[in-house]
């Protein structure tokens, strides 16, 4: 250890005096890497490793130990340095800081980097220093999780001293897992191997757990091997809690599509009696006003494109509403009194706009970008929460309460609630019903042109966009019942939970089909859905 | 129903436990002709097993017989009906005896129950808790409404409901009584005694003129009168009628009040009617309703001369 | 005549036009020369056989739609599912023919690496046993799934949408791979039927007769049926279910009988289309493709006889015309004629010919009862109300 500190000093000593000249390329960790290559003393490595150690980067780790063990080579050609594992009578040769594969090399053209013992023990104390000495308490921690991936047994000592000065909790941890996992690999005391699964019982994630696995595998020792098998449990059941906790969440993800989708034809259902059939092209034109809206901001106002989804949800509405006020005023109204003929004649509209969609636009999907804050994602536990999935779930629940406080506390939705409850009596208290039903049909299919627009962030644009979800609305709407929203609240997500929950078990068309299957068998019990309206005027 | 059956299963009891050589004749249907028990008349103390579960049905059977003996001659028996929607109750405690044989008149105020009772007995609808028994022991509660029309109960809806897209007399043919299987109906045949049956019914309620009209073309009271005709042609033993007069002119409703009492002298008719000239006209026992219960009962001079009555529907 | 009297002479007027279609378009394809004025060209069999299936396809949801009201979004399916059971037989033919020459298995199972027939694909090799499955698994889906719906009492489109939700289930299912019955692809490339190859212009002239045929068949069935008391009893649940019940019947057993015949006679015309195209996939299971049967009732005029016959050969035709000519268009043309058709024409074709023709008599017979009493008719028989 002395020496090391000496050498490293003359390391210092060389870089303060000597290396000024090549101070300014030094900031690239890569080219310093490179200085290993072409023939040199153990003098020269070792200044070359404390170059490294001082750049703090921590990236260079994989290159000293690769030199540690032996395996660091420069070729003979170009002097370029790479990490070799030996084929036959050939190297596989990988970049060293990335360590992407280089391709192959014969042996004879590649000279191997030189080391001693105590160069080994210089790279090992640069490493310590390099990574888990940092100034940034992030730089720590994301050393630490490298470490605990790699379960080095060569860094305990490092990893111990660091621990010993750390300050941050969080890091801190992070370090004993990092310690543990080198510990188990080891060949230290069973006892210590024992204490080290219970810390790695505690982080409980995959990697601890495949860790585990193969250390319990490989042990003898009962004591460890018991601590190691209870830590096992744990953590599986840590996970199964977690994909369980995925599995809500994708259900609830798919429940706020659905409930997206399936509102407006619930409250047109609700209070017209009618079914659209073209309800779900009315959400596929929201989903290409979006797409138009982002085009015009590409050609002419590209600043503006984090918030073309602001701009398209009231186009989206205005644009939807406007098609299904069109719609109610020129067709549904003749109807009237006739549900079944209504839910021929707009699916004859569907027909039309999607022909009339795939004419203007072509039938091929259309691309619909993400702005910056619908994109990407974070991990919560062990599950993974995608952005867009998050903004589209608040998004449907504040469509839900936009539309309930609609109906629960404007002239407007006490007149639907009136209809929906007693037509004739709405009628005769003086209520227009036509209006109402222009309406609410406007209503109904404006708040489908915005769930398009939600849509258009998670799935392709295309002529068809809507068709994919007019039945599962539909089934929602039977679910739930009409009459009420809550009931396609409960219904969109208890849909959406059951389809995710059973895709494990029956896989994602199977799921589908018994969800149908249970539905059918739901009506028995419940023909008029899960909050059916009730009182002396409902037919049976 | 449900007492014929444990009286079966007590008969079997005792005759299972009758020591042997005992005085009294051997077991099997002998000591039920002994001792009539489908009448409920108690001869004297029968001879009840210790056996536990012996004891009980006993005593379940006389309960039975007890309640049977109230309800044992009446044809329709309501006891402490009740049915509310969302917390409104359309039927409070409703009681109503309807004898065999008898024509009753039911008034009441809007929402005092009428239809709702209706549907109570005709199975479209059933009740939170109460007792519906028709012909003494037949639990309506438990049937459907096909099966209680079968029964012999036909109801007329307060709106003329018709077959428009059939002419008088299929109208008529399929509301005759008869079996109700589909496959039969498929190769069902028109026969003589059908094609009577249907010209007296068509005779009864004026429409013979009209047999080959389609019904959507009949005037109101015509669809009236097709209706009851309707009710005919099923031979029920009671008929629910529901405000048979209602926009019908006054010739129309003395020809329908002059029907209905030519009808009750063979069936059991319960007419629910807001027309007090019309219920005058028929002559009989009224019952009021009021809040789902009921209110008054008696002659039509005594219920409207009661003073409830007159506060219910004048006000206060 | 009798018979004559029972159905209406229009009535035979069509079957016996089918039934003439049955022998002389065979005749003119095959007897006569291919320069004669008459002569029918080979490629037109199939396609006319295929519109004689789509008419029986038509007349089996008339039957439940015209005549019972249950509006089904889903014929298609039973259509489909007849069609893959006598696929299956077709499959089974080809034998060793096939590319991989597997004598029992169909190609796509040796292409999956199948080693054995799944249980459900034994007998299939029996023309008997797939025409009992023709008949009896469309059949039986129909019964199984209308039992469970009328049970519940399910009306209205609340029905509608569960037959659509059915045949998009069945969609779904096709397509699996794993299901056995070809996914994507669906079943294909027959060699013969009956030892007769399938390409063969005179077995296509036999297909042709066998579709006619069964149609006149089912044009008959579904004249006596709709004749009988039963029939009268179909349009009282239609019009009017409540009250049926109220008279002593059990409309769900009235619904089930119609909807189980009908799906059985959507089944065989499935099985008739499929050795005619050659081809049978999940597509067929679309939920679109069952609406389209909707229209071609419709157009023709529901509640009657001739009407679904009519309306299903002239959509088709036009269909033809119109995807030749020009294909984008096709479907604004649909799509416009299920609005125009609702709007404008509730009744159909032969219904509205019905209705004129109807509204006439009863004018003429208002005026002779005018003489008898007074009060008359007013106004002529209702179309079939929803």
């Amino acid at each position: 250890m002395n020496r090391s500190i000496r050498w490293l000093l003359a390391g210092l000593a060389f870089v303060l005096f000597v290396a000024p000249a090549v101070a300014q390329q030094a900031a690239d960790p890569a080219a310093i890497v490179q200085k290993f290559g072409g023939k040199q003393s153990y003098d020269d490595t070792e200044a070359v490793i404390s170059e490294l150690a001082r750049t703090g980067d921590a990236n260079v780790a994989r290159a000293l130990r690769a030199l540690r063990d032996g395996d660091l080579y420069w070729r003979e050609s170009d002097e370029a340095v790479f990490i070799g594992k030996r084929k036959g009578d050939d190297y596989e040769i990988f970049d060293p800081m990335t360590g992407e594969a280089a391709g192959t090399v014969p042996r004879g053209e590649m000279q191997k980097v030189r080391v001693k013992n105590s160069i080994r023990n210089a790279v090992t104390t640069a490493l310590g220093s390099l990574t888990l000495g940092a100034d940034s308490a992030a730089q720590r921690m994301r050393a630490a999780e490298t470490l605990f991936s790699e379960a080095d047994p060569e860094m305990i000592e490092p990893l111990d001293a660091a621990i010993a000065s750390e300050e941050d909790a969080g890091v801190k941890a992070r370090m004993e897992e990092a310690r543990a996992s080198a510990v188990l690999v080891s060949d230290r005391p069973a006892e210590e191997k024992a204490a080290a699964a219970k810390i790695l019982a505690n982080r409980a994630d995959r990697e601890s757990l495949t860790m585990l696995t193969r250390f319990a595998g490989a042990t003898d020792d009962p004591v460890a091997k018991q601590a190691a098998e209870a830590a096992i449990v744990a953590i599986q059941n840590n996970i199964a809690f977690w994909n369980q906790m995925q599995n809500v969440w994708y259900g609830l993800s798919l429940g706020s599509v659905l409930l997206l989708a399936a509102i407006g034809l619930a409250i047109t259902f609700g209070v017209m009696g009618v079914i659209n059939m073209a309800h779900g092209e009315m959400v596929m034109i929201g989903a290409y006003t979006t797409y138009v809206v982002q085009e015009f901001i590409r050609t002419n106002a590209p600043g503006l494109f984090e918030y073309s989804l602001f701009i398209a949800l009231p186009l989206a509405f205005l644009v939807a509403g406007a098609v299904g006020l069109v719609m109610e005023r020129g067709l549904i109204r003749f109807l009237y009194g006739r549900p079944l003929e209504t839910l021929l004649a707009t699916f004859g509209v569907s027909l039309i706009l999607q022909q009339a969609v795939r004419t203007i636009f072509g039938p091929s999907n259309r691309e619909v970008g993400n702005p910056d804050f619908m994109s990407g994602a974070f991990d919560l536990g062990l599950m993974s929460v995608n952005w867009n999935r998050l903004w589209i779930i608040v998004f449907a629940l504040v469509v839900f309460a936009a539309l309930l406080a609609v109906l629960n506390k404007t002239p407007l939705g006490l007149q639907m609630r009136a209809v929906t409850q007693n037509r004739k009596m709405a009628a005769a208290m003086g209520i227009r019903t036509p209006w109402v039903d222009a309406m609410t049909f406007a209503l109904g299919s404006g708040i489908a042109g915005i769930a398009g627009v939600a849509l258009s962030q998670i799935d392709n644009v295309s002529p068809n966009l809507g068709q994919g979800y007019i039945i599962d609305s539909f089934m929602v709407v039977v679910f739930g019942g009409v009459g009420n929203l809550w009931g396609t609240l409960v219904g969109a997500m208890t849909l959406g939970i059951v389809n995710k929950f059973l895709e494990p078990f029956a896989g994602a068309v199977l799921g589908k089909i018994v969800v149908l299957v249970l539905i059918i068998l739901f009506i028995q019990k419940r023909p008029r859905g899960l909050f059916a309206q009730k009182g002396r005027f409902v037919e049976a | 129903m449900s007492d014929s059956i444990i009286q079966k299963v007590a008969d079997e009891f005792r005759a299972l436990s009758e020591p042997q050589g005992n005085a009294r004749p051997p077991a099997g249907p002998a000591p039920a002709a002994a001792e009539p028990v489908g009448n409920g008349a108690v001869h004297g103390e029968p001879f009840v097993s210790p056996h536990p579960y012996a004891t009980v049905l006993h005593d379940r059977r006389l309960a039975a017989e007890a309640q049977g003996l109230a309800r044992r001659d009446t044809l329709l028996y309501l006891n402490g009906v009740t049915k509310s929607f969302d917390g409104f109750k359309a039927i409070n405690n409703l009681s109503l005896v309807i004898q065999k044989g008898e024509m009753r008149a039911i008034i009441g105020p809007n929402g005092a129950g009428k239809t709702t009772m209706m549907d109570i007995i005709t199975g479209k609808t059933r009740p939170d808790k109460g007792e519906v028994f028709f012909a003494g022991d037949v639990d309506l509660t438990h049937h459907d409404e096909a099966a209680i029309a079968s029964m012999g109960i036909g109801r007329k809806f307060q709106k003329p409901t018709v077959f428009e897209s059939h002419t008088v007399e299929d109208n008529i043919r399929l509301s005759l009584a008869g079996p109700r299987s589909v496959l039969g109906a498929l190769v069902h045949r028109k026969d003589r005694a059908e094609r009577d049956r249907i010209e007296t019914i068509l005779e009864t309620t004026r429409l013979t003129a009209r047999r080959k009209t389609y019904a959507a073309n009949l005037s109101h009271g015509q669809k009236q009168w097709l209706e009851i005709g309707m009710l005919l042609a099923q031979d029920p033993e009671l008929l629910l009628v529901d405000e048979p007069v209602a926009g019908m002119t006054d010739a129309e409703t003395e020809e329908t009040a002059r029907l209905l009492r030519e009808i009750a002298q063979h069936h059991s008719v319960v007419v629910v009617e807001h027309d007090m000239h019309f219920v005058r006209a028929l002559g009989v026992k009224v019952t009021c309703l009021h809040e789902g219960s009921v209110l008054s009962e008696g002659t039509l001079d005594k219920v409207s001369n009661d003073p409830k009555v007159i506060e219910v529907y004048l006000g206060r | 005549m009798l018979l004559a009297r029972f159905l209406g002479p229009r009535v035979w007027i069509l079957v016996a036009v089918i039934l003439a279609a049955a022998i002389l378009v065979p005749l003119a394809n095959l007897a006569l020369p291919p320069d004669h004025a008459l002569h029918v060209p080979s490629y037109l069999v199939p396609l006319w056989g295929k519109y004689v299936c789509y008419a029986l396809l038509a007349l089996s949801l008339d039957l439940v739609w015209g005549y019972v009201g249950i509006l089904s979004l889903g014929h298609g399916a039973f259509f489909a599912l007849g069609g893959y059971a006598m696929g299956m037989y077709l499959m089974r033919q080809i034998g060793s023919r096939g590319v991989y020459g597997n004598p029992v298995l169909p190609d796509f199972m040796v292409f999956l690496n199948w080693k054995e027939l799944p249980w459900y694909w034994l007998g299939f090799d029996q023309f008997w046993f797939a025409c009992l499955m023709v008949v009896l698994v469309p059949g039986l889906l129909a019964f199984v799934f209308g039992f469970f719906a009328f049970r519940s009492r399910v009306t209205g489109v609340y029905l509608s949408i569960i037959t659509q939700a059915m045949t998009y289930a069945l969609l779904l299912a096709f397509f699996r791979n794993d299901m056995g019955f070809g996914g994507n692809n669906g079943l294909t490339d027959f060699k013969d039927i009956l030892g007769f190859p399938i390409q063969a212009a005179s077995t296509r002239a036999g297909l042709f007769a066998a579709s006619c045929i069964a149609l006149a068949i089912a044009v008959l069935l579904v004249g006596w049926i709709t004749r009988s008391k039963l029939g009268k009893l179909m349009i009282a649940v239609r019009d009017a279910e409540s009250r049926t019940r109220f008279i002593g019947w059990r409309p769900q057993y009235v619904k089930l009988f119609a909807f189980t015949v009908s799906g059985i006679m959507a089944g065989i015309a499935g099985a008739l289309y499929v050795p005619q195209v050659g081809i049978i996939n999940p597509g067929e299971f679309a939920p679109v493709n069952s609406i389209e049967v909707v229209v071609w009732a419709a157009v023709g005029g529901r509640g009657t006889l001739i009407g679904p016959v009519i309306g299903a050969l002239l959509v088709n035709y036009g269909k033809t015309v119109f995807t030749a000519a020009a294909p984008e268009f096709w479907l604004f043309m649909l799509g416009g004629l299920f609005v125009f058709v609702t709007l404008v024409l509730p009744r159909g074709i032969v219904g509205t010919i019905d209705h004129g023709w109807d509204a006439l008599r009863s004018i003429r017979r208002a005026k002779d009862a005018e003489k008898d009493e007074s009060g008359g008719d007013a106004q002529a028989v209702p179309g079939p109300a929803e």
